[in-house]
């Protein structure tokens, strides 16, 4: 019961959101709605049992991602008053193909039973819980079965890195910049002279 | 703790290291490195591809997400091929057009090595990888010359039509694994082979979704609109690669997914592969018929050229995927002449693409001149090039499987595109002569262009070459 | 009603997946909220992902969604950047205004 309700709540605040993330008229207020869909979404994992992918999500979605397009809305000050204009003219046709096209999936959905072979291909069977947590039992073998797919994502992560800096990074000229290397290099007797003035001569 | 076995997946091992090794070199060298940094990749794709012919038969690795077999190798010496002549294509021309960067070679690189993925993908979870890790490459290659308006308006416009497609295509692979109950292409096999009846509706679904977004990717009509803008807005060399190993990369994808796991579904998906593959023919053939922007007309060729590929796939036999092989080989030689021949037109005041350019070059440039009548000729099919090969396998495959509508329409939308490949060599030979092009094409751009040409010509002497290859390769997708 | 199953959490995904592909095709002024679609298209495929994972009792779907949570954070990394890359070039990211060359 509780759960039934945890769920509904969830669930219609993350539609809710997710609404408002294409309609809001100011791109903040969009980012803001986005984190608050992800908010309900890792809810919606919790409740389930998978708690590990639900604080994974948490992290690096709102802690991360968002964060970035927070960052890049606010970089790019776009002048947002007529943000919104010609959304309501198309408004009609494409709600009305896009409830027919969620009704399909919905009804796709309902459709779905437990493949019968499901025993012989299943390829990693989900400990019970009294053995090992959620957390644990991907640890096991997320090393060690998709070793590949995570050394995968990992070379996509460092491609994603050096596309952004080669897109974005600017060296600026005429910046003055601390050599540390070079500072501590300098020693006294290359900078500091003694000379002998001779009084009354001046230097 | 057992380490799995590395030796199928030694050529991807091999590129990833060497990828961050001059990744490390060029981030200490600086800029001044461009050049040691493009060869040192060409040489580590090629020597990638030399580790790929030790292989032999079939392995599975990696808990069998990776597997290694004549097929898989066949499509990655394509795209050995499509990735190193692009990275030297791109030496010369990034350097007058003042983009040198290392990272270019290195992003190359990279997505070479998720076409690698791609092509040995045996999961959809790999799949899905590898086609991310090509993709973010290509993304940022497209929008390289990122002080120019049109590069970064095609690196956008791909970038947005790519993520959409990768969307699709991962909402149709979680419907199959749900409904499958496994994302291995052995366990789907399995599954769907001893099903009785009807498949499940959630299959078809999560298929039709994973066909869309494989069709975004080989670019196939109507999930074709990026590819004209970024063929026109990308710097050249990266529009030459963009035309050829990206394509084979995924057309080897929708090869193995199709006929592999998805094979028994053949009259499910037959419909689909033909109606876009129709589409694809006669847009690519009737839409470049105004295009005067050469990159622009390359982009509605390839969207044809792959229409005829797909009908090779849609007979759904051995003999129409070996046709579907021999025919992205030879797109691949046709395509890297006909680039080449577009980084030679260059004038003092900067790159021209417009086709009215090419007037008189028949007189100006003789051997240049023939060189691209000769890979025209090939793209539009006529005997005894190459290209005219390519689409007879694919038709004799398509009449065996029954699909006489099909090879006929292939055959008409091929006469229409023919008249803008004829128009183009009228322009070379008959038009009044424009002003010179520079002759400042580079040695390497000179040797690629004459070895591509040589393919295309003399390809009927010895076509046994490939096509016993793509015979053994074509085989071992029907074994089992 | 009360008895929550596997196809109230694909209903969830599916309204989520409508919305995204919703906000992609009507979206005229502002490419940020394309690229905030794209996320909430991933996010319905997580939930579908985990949702099946869960019912299924095989953790390939949460190694998945996992993966897909990784990847959809670097896609996010390029695209802002080629964003960045765009406006200041342009100096504007409205939909209708990315036309320079005809497609």
């Amino acid at each position: 019961m509780i759960a039934a309700i945890a769920f509904y709540c969830f669930s219609a605040v993350a539609v809710g959101s997710a609404i408002m993330v294409i309609s809001a008229r100011n791109p903040v207020h969009s980012v803001l709605f986005l984190i608050l869909t992800f908010f309900n979404a890792a809810g919606l994992f919790i409740l389930i049992g998978a708690e590990f992918i639900a604080m994974i999500l948490i992290v690096v979605y709102v802690g991360a991602v968002a964060v970035l397009f927070l960052f890049v809305v606010m970089m790019l000050d776009i002048g947002f008053a007529q943000m919104r204009e010609g959304f309501l003219q198309y408004l009609p046709v494409g709600g009305l193909i896009g409830i027919i096209l969620a009704v399909e999936l919905i009804l796709v959905g309902g459709s779905w039973s437990l493949s019968s072979k499901i025993q012989q291909i299943r390829s990693s069977p989900t400990p019970s819980l009294e053995k090992m947590t959620n957390t644990h039992a991907i640890g096991n073998v997320l090393y060690t079965e998709y070793i590949y797919l995570f050394q995968g994502a990992g070379l996509t992560l460092l491609v994603a890195m050096v596309g952004a800096i080669v897109l974005t990074l600017r060296t600026r000229r005429g910046v003055k910049k601390q050599k540390i290397a070079k500072q501590i290099a300098r020693r006294p007797e290359d900078s500091v002279k003694l000379h002998n003035v001779q009084t009354g001569s001046g230097v | 703790m057992v380490i799995p076995n590395l030796t199928p997946a030694i050529a991807e091992i091999f590129l990833a290291c060497s990828g961050m090794l001059l990744l490390v070199y060029g981030v200490f060298r600086g800029d001044s490195s461009v050049r040691s940094v493009s060869w040192l990749s060409v040489l580590s794709i090629v020597i990638a591809g030399v580790f790929l012919s030790f292989g032999d038969g079939r392995n599975l690795t990696f808990n069998g997400q990776f597997i290694a077999d004549d097929y898989a190798r066949f499509m990655k010496w394509l795209v050995v091929l499509g990735s190193s002549l692009a990275v030297v294509m791109s030496i010369s021309y990034n350097k007058t057009e003042k983009i040198e960067k290392f990272e270019y070679p290195i992003l190359i690189l990279f997505s070479t090595l998720g076409m690698f993925m791609m092509v040995s993908a045996n999961d959809l979870i790999s799949l899905y990888i590898g086609l991310e890790l090509q993709s973010l490459a290509l993304y940022v290659v497209a929008a390289f010359r990122r002080d120019s308006l049109r590069s970064s308006e095609a690196g956008l416009k791909y970038f947005v039509l790519g993520a959409l497609s990768s969307g699709m295509l991962l909402y149709g692979a979680s419907m199959i694994y749900g409904f499958a109950g496994t994302t291995s292409f052995d366990g789907l096999a399995v599954t769907l082979r001893g099903g009785t009846g009807e498949p499940a509706v959630g299959l078809i679904v999560g298929l039709v979704f994973l066909i869309t977004g494989l069709a975004f990717k080989v670019s196939a009509v109507p999930f074709h609109m990026w590819t004209p803008d970024v063929y026109e807005g990308a710097p050249t060399p990266v529009t030459a690669f963009f035309a050829v190993a990206p394509k084979i990369a995924a057309m080897a994808l929708f090869v193995r997914l199709l006929i592999g796991p998805f094979g028994v579904l053949l009259s499910e998906w037959q419909q689909v592969i033909i109606l876009i593959s129709v589409a694809s023919m006669v847009f690519g053939a009737v839409a470049a018929l105004w295009q005067t922007n050469i990159k622009r007309l390359l982009a509605y060729s390839s969207i044809g050229h792959v229409g005829y590929a797909l009908v090779g796939l849609a007979a759904g036999s051995e003999a129409g995927v070996r046709g579907v092989l021999i025919y992205m080989a030879i797109y691949l030689a046709m395509n890297v002449g006909t680039f080449c021949c577009v980084l030679a037109m260059r004038r003092s005041s900067g790159m021209v693409e417009n086709i009215f350019d090419l007037a008189g070059l028949s007189r100006n440039q003789p051997v240049l001149a023939f060189a691209f009548a000769a890979l025209m000729f090939s793209m539009a099919g006529i005997p005894p090039l190459a290209g005219f090969f390519g689409k007879f396998y694919i038709f004799i495959a398509a009449v065996d499987a029954g699909l006489v509508v099909l090879a006929i329409l292939g055959v008409l939308s091929s006469v229409v595109s023919a008249f803008y490949y004829l128009r183009i060599i009228k322009i070379m030979f008959f038009d009044e002569s424009a002003e010179r092009f520079d002759r400042a094409i580079t040695g390497e751009i000179r040797l690629i262009l004459t070895v591509a040409t040589c393919f295309v010509l003399f390809f009927f002497l010895r076509p046994g070459l490939i096509v016993e290859n793509a015979e053994s390769a074509a085989r071992v997708l029907f074994v089992g | 009603m009360f008895d929550i199953g596997l196809a109230h959490y694909l209903t969830v995904a599916a309204i989520l997946f409508t919305l995204g592909i919703f906000g992609i095709f009507l979206n005229r002024k502002n490419v940020i909220i394309i690229l905030m679609s794209v996320e909430l298209i991933l996010l319905a495929v997580n939930i579908n992902l985990v949702s099946f994972s869960v019912f299924l009792e095989d953790l390939t779907g949460q190694i998945f969604a996992m993966l897909v949570l990784t990847v959809a954070a670097a896609e996010a990394a390029i695209g802002l950047a080629i964003i960045v890359v765009y406006f200041r070039n342009r100096g504007t990211i409205a939909v209708e205004k990315i036309n320079l060359m005809k497609g």
